[in-house]
């Protein structure tokens, strides 16, 4: 336990607006929260910000809407788990009695620097080899399915599941249409056997969330556990997939913090920036033997009226993946589910949530970092 | 309220593989040819990792110092896909694969052949392409 609690969730709009200002997305999200939260903007003692692409700057120039002179404020990066290592920052800021209420901002706008996939980091060895992300994520599915007789149609389940779970997320990029299994196979091929429906839109957004001391607030959540960790060598000696052990290692530690098995988690919001992503990181977060992850969605044990629903909010696949302005939107979702005001997409079960964010990316590393965090109703 | 992005600086950060500026090579090395070719990078005098690159301060597993080292061109694939999209100034199809050096470590190969090969496929460099390595099944 941490003894830190959530006091509130906001996000703006999750879709292309590159016609916005990267501080107008900002603001909508952190407006949001404070209200959320039932606070005044001088309440907050610090502020917490996770962004990828910025650009540099963009913390100060959303500071300066806010009113909040002086606060001790600092920007963090790590990849796509930039949202929830600010939060993570945060929430142990708070356990630690640095501070008593702090504000967390994820955010990137990703129109205005990339027109399709994410151009590959140039100074990255495998970047400079022209390894897309999709790619990356392409080495990882091929292996697997070559491991454990994986089939496309398991992959393309969750694609099925999360863009008909995204159909009723109002800030969700893509609700035209959920697609069938062989809609999403028969999508263009980017890298195989990942097809275009397999793969997380490029979106403009960002989520605020504002966690703080205990407090005699109904509407507060609490923060059974926030691990974080780094990357670790992933290299011809690693016995899993990449990106298998950062999440197996971050999991661990939340679990351990809660007390909890993950039987007793209700819902969960993870990475799917791809298909396969969703089912190697249920795996290790121990929803399934390893091999077994792809059944999870088939199944029907991952939808939203299955045992365990995973990324009732559409996740990635159907929100799109501002990479800093994910993992806060992740939180947001599953506060509104644990507090049983999701909507059209609420789950039946919902004391206990579990927020999973990968960043990825670095030659030779089994992640950037990755962060999980669970929460409950008090 | 003027076109986006007309007349006036973009976001786009130098150092990306398209629009940006140079950056020095990461990139693994080849040296030499034929039966000499080999991938250059570090191995610790201690615990004998291999790593395929270089001026790193001491060895990531172990902390022991790291000498020269030259590793062999051939190996096994860990897996392998072929890219369907433009990335940089490569034109779709191309095949990637990670390739584990018989003697060393685990790195990023193009294929020949724009084709999945299977797991654990015998796999040779047989040269760069644009400074990428480049490997094909191995007869």
């Amino acid at each position: 336990m941490t003894g830190v609690m959530l006091w509130g969730v906001g996000t703006s709009q999750y879709r292309l607006q590159p016609e916005k200002r990267v501080e107008e997305l900002a603001w909508t999200a952190i407006a949001e929260a404070v209200a959320d939260a039932g606070i005044q903007p001088w309440q907050i003692e610090a502020i917490v910000v996770g962004t990828v692409f910025g650009p540099p700057g963009v913390a100060t120039r959303v500071q300066r809407g806010l009113g909040l002179p002086g606060v001790p404020m600092w920007t963090v990066e790590n990849a796509c788990a930039s949202g929830t290592s600010a939060y993570h920052e945060a929430v142990e800021a708070v356990r630690r009695g640095r501070f008593g209420c702090v504000l967390v901002l994820g955010v990137d706008q990703m129109s205005t620097l990339f027109s399709g996939a994410i151009v590959p980091e140039a100074t990255d060895p495998e970047g400079a080899s022209s390894l897309p992300l999709p790619g990356l994520y392409a080495l990882q599915a091929q292996r697997y399915m070559q491991e454990f007789g994986v089939t496309p149609e398991q992959l393309a389940a969750i694609a099925v599941k999360n863009k008909r779970n995204g159909l009723d997320n109002p800030r969700a990029q893509l609700r035209d249409k959920a697609p069938t299994i062989e809609e999403v196979l028969s999508s263009r091929m980017i890298a195989e056997p990942l097809t275009f429906l397999q793969c997380c839109p490029t979106t403009d957004g960002a989520g605020a969330v504002i966690v703080g001391r205990e407090r005699n607030n109904p509407n507060d959540l609490r923060i059974e556990a926030s691990a974080m960790v780094s990357g670790a060598l992933w290299d011809h000696r690693s016995p899993d997939v990449w990106g298998y052990a950062s999440v197996a290692r971050a999991a661990e530690q939340a679990y351990e913090q809660a007390g909890r098995s993950p039987a007793e988690i209700d819902v969960l919001e993870v990475h799917d920036a791809f298909t396969i992503g969703e089912i190697i990181t249920l795996e290790a977060l121990g929803l399934a033997p390893r091999g077994k992850g792809a059944e999870l969605a088939p199944s029907g044990h991952t939808a939203r009226d299955g045992a365990q629903p995973v990324n009732p909010s559409g996740g990635l696949l159907s929100r799109g993946h501002p990479l800093g302005g994910t993992g806060t939107a992740q939180i947001a979702e599953i506060a509104w589910q644990l507090r049983g005001t999701a909507g059209a997409r609420q789950v039946a079960r919902h004391r206990v949530g579990l927020v999973e964010t990968m960043g990825g990316g670095a030659a030779g590393m089994d992640g950037n970092a990755c962060v999980v965090t669970i929460l409950s109703v008090p | 309220m003027s076109e986006l992005g007309v007349g006036r600086p973009t976001k786009r950060r130098p150092g990306a593989a398209v629009g940006g500026l140079p950056v020095a090579d990461p990139r693994p090395v080849l040296d030499g040819a034929g039966a000499d070719a080999a991938v250059v990078g570090l191995r610790c005098t201690q615990c004998r990792y291999p790593v395929p690159q270089r001026r790193i301060p001491w060895c990531p597993v172990c902390y022991g110092s790291v000498a020269e080292a030259r590793f062999a061109t051939t190996g096994i694939a860990w897996s392998s896909t072929v890219v369907q999209i433009a990335v940089g100034g490569r034109k779709p199809p191309f095949a990637l694969a990670y390739l584990d050096l018989d003697d060393g470590p685990r790195v990023l190969v193009h294929l020949a052949e724009p084709a999945v090969v299977p797991i654990g496929t015998r796999l040779r460099i047989t040269g760069t392409d644009d400074g990428d390595l480049v490997a094909e099944v191995a007869a």
